[in-house]
């Protein structure tokens, strides 16, 4: 049985960016098609518009949850450092992520360098009240070291019934509401891993969210589509979207064989998103995102086709999409509030 | 929740079949001129049983109660339940309606040719009454079955060389898979799914499925009236009586329940003798009562994780063990390598 816990991204990154690109034509216009913001800069990460909120982020961002699985504070502040001198200002992160270690580690990097980061995070009611919701953000701001949020997301809809907990009155969709009033964060969204249908019933609700997160991968773009069903939506809407999970979670879609890392990161960052967000672990895998994102092109919408095709026989069952047909990715405090059993007695 | 039409029809439906005196209710086997007891025998729980001459008991006190139905699969515990179900059979055979499972998840006839010999083998039978494609959830299972090569032409041979007589395919995961399936047109005699009153507000087969069946004649047969290992009677959301009343109250054939003690296929017994279909209102009182915690499928994991899933289909499609499983700890025991999907489980392991 593999074991993909012991897997780390830098192990299976290939430097094969020399054999894709080219294969690859690539056309100008179709950077406009992905939010534009497309600079001529080589050496910096290009920057795109959040949705209609006028401000603009890296279409590379750095995932959170990975920074809190670095040993080193040393070097996750120099990885912070790094990335946002090659142009990166968007840095995800979330209120349980290791019991709150990724975000006092951020709060640490970014000391000093506030104003030059994009800064989200996200909370975790998991269909608790408002005031739940309320005390989190004010835990965040701490560890974070800031006064405010660029962006605050609630976390984790993975749950069929979490849109109706989350609109009903006292819900957490309140407390975004007061928390941009009391200018304790500028924009709101809500991010999930599970099923386009809980995302769909969550925008129904015409509730003025500035983002949405997903995942969005090369297999996703056939299976249980977030790509073909929530991104033209939110898209329509205005809604800025940020894509995740670009290999899989743990880098299954990499390591199991599927497309190569970079294959994999392309794909989504030419989707029409404002960023990709990449958990990075180590320096290393930085560098190898970053040979990626600088100077970005999107993939012509052939190579992408071509990518899909080629991951359909083993995207159709989920099989490397875990977030989506297992609950491997459902964490501890979801489960906790809507009594599932733990991750130990529920493995994947 | 659900319409007066569809509460109308599951009383009609639940209440033909007339009872054979204080017997268990017999009930027709969808379009076919066929009846069977509307409590179904599951398979896997037998194999729960602490050894070979207890499981023979329990079949044999379930035949002569009345029980017809008789469920297994060709991978529960690896063969011992088909192993002791066929025991317990001896001499009872002709009095049962057998059927057994076939997991193939996604693979060819052949291999689904050679599961069917080594269950009529384990079973001590030449024939089965009923055999279905098991498992059917992941949601490129339909074409796979479907493919040329695939597992329906070994269905469609079987029937053929009347090694069995119908015909079917079970699953727990997705409603929308099953009408997939449903919709290759293949000639289905059976479907099998999980209904019961937690079903009703979530993902649920009884919507989605159940009226599609009863417009084609094809048997419905209804599993986990207790969500699979009776969590939400533990947690004292319903009684067993009450989650068992429900799921037969529904229009199905049956309704398959697994039994490991001879205490527990006689209470099922006596519920199954004393059935009376619940009135619609009565349904729709304890479909209120589940429907806050059925919201998020916590008593349906089956939906909604892996944890109902085997090894034998996890492996054909990719996906992680769960090394907690019996079957895997089974799995693990078996040395043999016959160069097949998995060696048989040997008689001394039983």
């Amino acid at each position: 049985m593999a074991d993909l816990k012991g897997f780390t991204r830098r192990k299976f990154v290939h430097g094969s960016a020399a054999a894709l690109t080219a294969t690859m034509v690539v056309k100008p216009s179709l950077a406009a098609a992905t939010g534009g913001g497309v600079t001529d800069n080589q050496e910096q990460v290009p920057h795109r518009p959040l949705g209609k909120t006028g401000a603009q982020v890296s279409a590379l961002g750095v995932g959170g949850f990975h920074l809190g699985s670095i040993e080193e504070e040393k070097e996750s502040n120099e990885l912070v450092a790094r990335a946002l001198d090659a142009g990166i200002n968007f840095f995800d992160n979330c209120w349980e992520y290791h019991d709150g270690i990724s975000e006092a580690r951020l709060g640490t990097a970014l000391k000093g360098k506030r104003d030059q980061a994009f800064l989200m995070t996200k909370v975790c009611t998991h269909g608790r009240t408002k005031d739940v919701a309320m005390k989190q953000l004010e835990e965040s701001l701490r560890r974070l070291q800031t006064d405010h949020l660029d962006l605050w997301q609630i976390h984790e809809v993975v749950y069929y019934n979490d849109p109706e907990l989350i609109f009903a009155a006292n819900g957490a969709a309140e407390a975004l509401l007061a928390a941009k009033q009391q200018g304790k964060v500028r924009f709101i969204g809500f991010t999930g891993h599970k099923n386009p249908a809980i995302h769909l019933k969550m925008l129904s609700h015409d509730f003025p969210f500035d983002t949405v997160q997903m995942p969005l991968n090369a297999l996703d773009g056939t299976f249980k589509s977030f790509e073909q069903r929530v991104l033209p939506e939110a898209n329509k809407r205005g809604i800025a979207v940020l894509g995740m999970k670009s290999l899989g979670g743990s880098g299954e879609i990499v390591s199991r064989g599927a497309l190569t890392a970079e294959e994999g990161l392309r794909y989504a960052m030419s989707l029409p998103v404002a960023t990709t967000i990449s958990g990075m672990d180590s320096l290393g895998v930085l560098e190898q995102n970053l040979a990626v994102a600088r100077g970005f092109k999107p993939l012509t919408a052939d190579a992408m086709q071509t990518l899909r095709e080629r991951a359909r026989p083993v995207a159709a069952d989920g099989r490397y999409e875990l977030f989506k047909t297992t609950t491997k990715y459902d964490g501890k405090v979801g489960r906790e509030q809507h009594h599932y059993p733990t991750e130990e007695k529920l493995p994947v | 929740m659900a319409s007066e039409g569809r509460d109308g029809s599951e009383e009609l439906m639940a209440t033909a079949g007339a009872p054979r005196g204080d017997g268990i209710p017999m009930r027709p086997f969808g379009r076919h001129d066929q009846n069977i007891s509307a409590l179904g025998f599951g398979g896997h729980h037998l194999g729960d049983a602490p050894d070979e001459g207890t499981a023979i008991r329990i079949v044999q006190e379930a035949v002569d109660s009345g029980i017809t139905f008789f469920d297994n699969c060709w991978e529960y515990h690896r063969g011992k339940t088909e192993n002791w179900m066929g025991k317990g059979l001896k001499g009872r055979r002709d009095k049962v309606f057998l059927m057994t499972k076939v997991c193939t998840h996604g693979r060819e006839a052949m291999i689904a040719t050679r599961m069917l010999e080594q269950s009529l083998n384990r079973l001590q039978t030449d024939h089965l009454d009923l055999w279905q494609v098991h498992g059917v959830g992941w949601d490129n299972d339909p074409e796979l079955f479907i493919r040329p090569n695939g597992a329906a032409e070994a269905l469609l041979k079987a029937k053929k060389e009347g090694k069995v007589r119908f015909l079917g395919f079970t699953g727990h995961k997705d409603p929308a898979v099953h009408l997939k399936m449903i919709e290759t047109g293949f000639p289905f005699d059976a479907v099998q799914m999980p209904l019961n009153a937690f079903d009703a507000h979530f993902q649920s087969f009884a919507e989605q499925v159940l009226p599609e069946l009863s417009r084609r004649g094809i048997a419905a047969l209804g599993m986990k009236p207790l969500s699979g290992h009776g969590e939400p009677i533990v947690n004292g959301e319903l009684s067993a009586e009450e989650a068992l009343r429900y799921a037969m109250s529904l229009p199905v054939a049956t309704t398959i329940t697994g039994i490991d003690k001879l205490e527990v296929l006689r209470q099922n017994v006596k519920i199954a003798r004393n059935f009376k279909s619940m009135t619609t209102a009565e349904m729709q009182a304890l479909r209120e009562r589940t429907r806050q915690s059925a919201g998020d499928g916590r008593y349906e994991l089956y939906k909604v994780s892996l944890r109902f899933d085997n090894p034998e289909a996890r492996l054909a499609h990719g996906f992680p063990l769960d090394d907690q499983s019996v079957e895997v700890k089974e799995m693990m025991k078996a040395t043999e390598n016959t160069g097949f999907p998995f060696p048989d489980v040997k008689q001394q392991q039983q």
